[in-house]
């Protein structure tokens, strides 16, 4: 075996690894996927440890001996890409696909679409419409809902990009559920109709809620993988942290502005 | 009767939201839907017989994993995809939302109670998960789609 083509082994596998880790796939499925690729092209000696946010790999070898480490900090969630690459790995392991192209098709699930900005607004805008029925509203709940959680993934979108961090970011999108959530109600209200603010609230701030972390930590602590599952779960603690101290600082400030009843 | 079938296909649609926002391939949207709405049918279902939400969100999660293990057999890709967008109802996003509000209110009591009850459904819902995932894979391999069907 020469070295370029176990070097070019080591660093398919990374990359599949690092596709996977990134865009939402469990510690074990990465790691899993990274050793399967590798044992399919011939190099036994390969080796990896895989952190929430990191990839340490290397192949051992008295002459072709490499190894590569990777920071791999949480982007988007894409679970296209984990469903492309769960794919790709499995043609790798019946044996079919050489290393470049299977580079190739890394790289065009790499670059899969996100969904469109458009839809997304509309997807949110549903789901927390939904959630708020799901917690008990009704009609005049779905539709300020609709509303609070469309708003919010609209300021996400345009003025919140990542730049001010998760907490402060989480602060601020629950803040504006629930000020356009009692926009919305007191509007209903001005025509004549009764939403409840609570359900509306809840069913606005799910898109929110990391209920996405904190599966997979549960999966990672199931696993085996404490520590993944412990920095996962430290991560959905301060982001339903946030959630709760952007909802309760509207409140208090209602509450001083009308005098102590809330 | 008729706001059960309702609620089943809100949760259908909320999942499907869920799907859309996470870039899930657009084949799997259906199956996404499927797996939530069959979680939250087994918590309202558990519910009418015994009101704790803890013990629902359980039975419940251990539901939809088997669901999602299920699809991910036969749709032949990863589970998480069926179970990170299906778990979506059962986070107890409204438990959060209520411990807060209590928390401002000064209502501690009413606070630690709403917080204790989140906690419970937060383990509730990893004991489900870590239960099914624990399930041999062999169980589920039964219901792989014919390969002859694939590689002609």
């Amino acid at each position: 075996m020469n070295s370029e083509y176990s070097r070019a082994v080591l660093e398919l596998a990374v990359n599949i690894g690092e596709t996977l880790l990134e865009n939402g796939g469990e510690i074990s499925r990465v790691q899993e996927t990274m050793e399967r690729v590798a044992k399919s092209y011939g190099c036994d000696q390969f080796h990896a440890y895989v952190l929430t946010n990191g990839i340490f790999a290397s192949m051992d070898g008295r002459e072709d001996g490499d190894g590569a480490v990777r920071h791999v900090p949480t982007t988007r969630v894409h679970l296209g890409r984990v469903a492309g690459v769960n794919e790709l790995s499995r043609d790798i392991a019946s044996g079919n696909v050489p290393p470049e192209e299977a580079a190739a098709r890394l790289a065009a699930i790499r670059k899969l679409p996100y969904t469109s900005p458009a839809a997304s607004v509309a997807a949110c805008a549903v789901g927390a419409g939904c959630f708020a029925v799901l917690f008990g509203g009704s009609v005049p709940e779905f539709a300020v809902a609709f509303f609070a959680g469309g708003v919010m993934q609209i300021c996400a979108q345009k003025f919140l990009t990542g730049s001010m961090g998760k907490i402060i970011t989480n602060i601020l999108l629950a803040a504006i559920v629930v000020l356009f959530g009692a926009l919305g109600t007191a509007a209903a209200a001005a025509l004549g109709v009764a939403a409840n603010l609570d359900q509306v609230i809840i069913g606005g701030i799910i898109p929110l809620v990391p209920g996405m972390v904190l599966t997979t930590s549960f999966r990672d602590f199931a696993n085996g993988d404490y520590l993944s599952g412990t920095i996962r779960i430290m991560d959905a603690l301060l982001v339903a942290g946030s959630i709760a101290v952007g909802v309760g600082a509207v409140f208090a400030v209602r509450a001083a502005l009308t005098g102590g009843v809330l | 009767m008729a706001h059960f079938l309702i609620q089943c296909a809100v949760s259908f649609v909320a999942t499907v939201a869920f799907a859309i926002l996470f870039h899930v391939p657009r084949a799997q949207y259906v199956w996404c839907g499927i797996t939530g709405m069959a979680g939250w049918a087994c918590y309202l279902l558990y519910l009418a017989v015994s009101p704790s939400a803890p013990m629902a969100s359980l039975l419940a999660t251990a539901v939809l994993t088997v669901f999602s293990r299920a699809f991910a057999v036969r749709r032949r890709c990863p589970s998480t995809i069926f179970l990170i967008c299906g778990i979506f109802p059962l986070v107890p996003g409204a438990g959060i939302y209520y411990t807060a509000y209590s928390f401002i209110l000064g209502e501690t009591a009413e606070c630690v109670a709403n917080g204790i009850e989140t906690f419970k459904i937060a383990v509730a819902i990893a004991l489900g998960i870590v239960v099914v995932m624990a399930l041999p894979n062999g169980l589920f391999r039964l219901l792989e789609p014919r390969r002859s069907s694939r590689n002609p």
